[in-house]
């Protein structure tokens, strides 16, 4: 076993909110050519059949307002540009069409297409270049936040593409560790926050939770998880410290507490030497959230689900056997080779993250479910012989 | 809360977020510094009209809560009524109380050091 894979005790994941590669990472092609972001030369038509090309031209906040739709038949209209034949073919090209039809404002609706300047983004590029970048982690679900976020905790959104109430018929990553003799975490930010697993898993087992102070505390004393998932803060409020703004860069939410965030998680792990060299952390964002990216979600295996046109809003039924659209994802370690670039021949989506690790943790598990065991996992990435030495550090 | 309560300053901000501790031991190896800034005071809104996520949110910490609760123990609140996200952290927080008591009142975002 690679040393790195020796050392590893913890994986932590946080997962944020909404944002597509191109939008948040795009603009690092001009840093590395490996990374496969933007150039300047992709576009969508606007509804009179303009040219709109991607701009370095995002905002921390107010510039995505109304919130895009990245609900079901938003996101197909978005990935096939309104085809909605049986022979049509992801093109990526609505992503404007479908921003128009908000407000029916075709300036504003070219702003989809706006993404932000390496230097607007100083924490998750950093990072992003420091470590590992994966060119193709995709949403696993063309559609919203809760059935995507399923994903991460079961390997499956038990046939949901949206934000109804679910119940699971399999077993969580948590529970699977738990009963393996493991220990495994979700923090979320404050009460006032909470989670976005309400009806499962706080409701039913809630020793499974703790909060982003306890995150804290839990690095600072050596005490974390084998497992640890991150939750953001999800809206602008007020607790008993104060004013605490909304960390999840939901649009309309600000960029920059996001940032500041995701400084927040990596500090407390680099700032404990025995949990950085033992731990791999994965930032992650759980969906595209309307947002342009340039790369057609590839087919994937089926689910074993399917969803109707009930559920779906289209005429035609959904059998979970296409990725969404494409997310940043990063993978940071001691023992990732700096600026490691994981290749477009590689495909990643949220069921990844209970493969890895219960393939990290537990091995052999047989019910895990179709897509995890078609997915690919990622600690392969921790393959140096000896840990780094150099590393980052983020200050206000 | 009046007003004047509500208020947040870029200071108060800077303060709550912080810098990391300059007591805590120096970090090993070959460490890059960068410096990150802080969003403005006017980034906060606590009356912005809440998003299709934050509405399924409460749908769910609704559906729990009459899970869990007898009627005449809950909230009394109706999503359809929660429109801003201080009112929805409102309620939700009042519901994740009851679902995980051991939740801290407290988080706040910290780099790395601060107690």
């Amino acid at each position: 076993m690679p040393p790195g894979l020796d050392a590893l005790k913890h994986i932590v994941v946080l997962m944020m909110e909404n944002r597509s590669f191109d939008h948040m990472l795009g603009s690092l092609k001009a840093v590395n050519p490996l990374i496969d972001g933007l150039d300047g030369t992709q576009w969508n038509p606007d509804t009179q059949g303009n040219q709109v090309f991607v701009q370095p031209l995002a905002e921390f906040q107010s510039q995505l307002d109304p919130d895009p739709d990245h609900h079901f038949p938003a996101v197909d209209l978005q990935i096939f540009g309104g085809d909605q034949s049986a022979t049509r073919v992801a093109n990526m090209q609505g992503f404007v069409k479908s921003y128009y039809q908000q407000q029916q404002d075709l300036a504003h609706s070219q702003k989809i297409m706006y993404y932000f300047p390496q230097d607007k983004l100083p924490v998750l590029t950093s990072l992003a270049t420091n470590f590992a970048v994966f060119n193709r982690w995709f949403a696993s679900i063309p559609g919203p936040t809760i059935c995507n976020r399923a994903f991460a905790h079961y390997g499956t959104s038990f046939g949901q593409v949206g934000m109804n109430v679910f119940y699971p018929q399999g077993k969580s990553i948590y529970e699977r560790l738990e009963d393996a003799g493991h220990t495994a975490k979700l923090y979320y930010f404050d009460q006032a926050s909470s989670t976005m697993e309400v009806v499962n898993l706080l409701q039913h087992q809630p020793q499974l939770f703790g909060t982003y102070d306890q995150f804290l505390a839990d690095c600072k004393s050596g005490t974390l998880s084998d497992y640890s998932f991150i939750e953001p803060n999800y809206t602008d409020h007020d607790n008993d410290d104060g004013a605490q703004l909304a960390s999840d860069q939901h649009p309309d939410h600000n960029i920059q507490a996001g940032e500041l965030y995701i400084a927040s998680v990596y500090n407390a792990i680099r700032e404990n030497p025995d949990l950085w060299a033992s731990t791999a952390l994965l930032v992650v964002y759980d969906e595209h959230g309307g947002i342009f990216d340039h790369v057609p979600p590839p087919a994937c295996t089926p689910d074993g689900h399917s969803a109707g046109p009930s559920d779906t809003q289209l005429d035609y039924t959904f059998n979970f056997d296409r990725l969404g659209v494409r997310v940043p994802a990063i993978l940071i370690s001691p023992w990732v080779p700096k600026g490691t670039v994981v290749g477009v021949d590689r495909v990643f989506e949220h069921a990844s993250i209970p493969a890895t690790v219960t393939s990290h943790f537990i091995g052999n598990y047989t019910a895990s479910t179709q897509r995890e065991q078609s997915a690919q996992t990622f600690l392969d990435l921790l393959s140096l012989d000896t840990m780094r030495t150099d590393s980052v550090f983020f200050n206000t | 809360m009046n007003e004047a309560g509500r208020k947040t300053t870029n200071n108060a901000i800077r303060r709550k977020q912080g810098t990391a501790d300059k007591n805590a031991p120096p970090l090993a190896g070959d460490v890059t510094f960068i410096r990150i800034p802080i969003p403005p005071a006017s980034a906060m809104n606590r009356d912005r009209p809440i998003s299709s996520l934050i509405q399924a949110q409460l749908q769910h910490i609704q559906h729990a809560e009459s899970a869990r609760l007898p009627r005449e123990k809950r909230d009394g609140r109706r999503p359809e009524d929660i429109h801003t996200e201080a009112e929805a952290a409102s309620y939700i927080a009042a519901v994740t109380k009851v679902l995980h008591p051991r939740g801290r009142k407290k988080s706040k975002i910290r780099l790395s050091g601060q107690t």
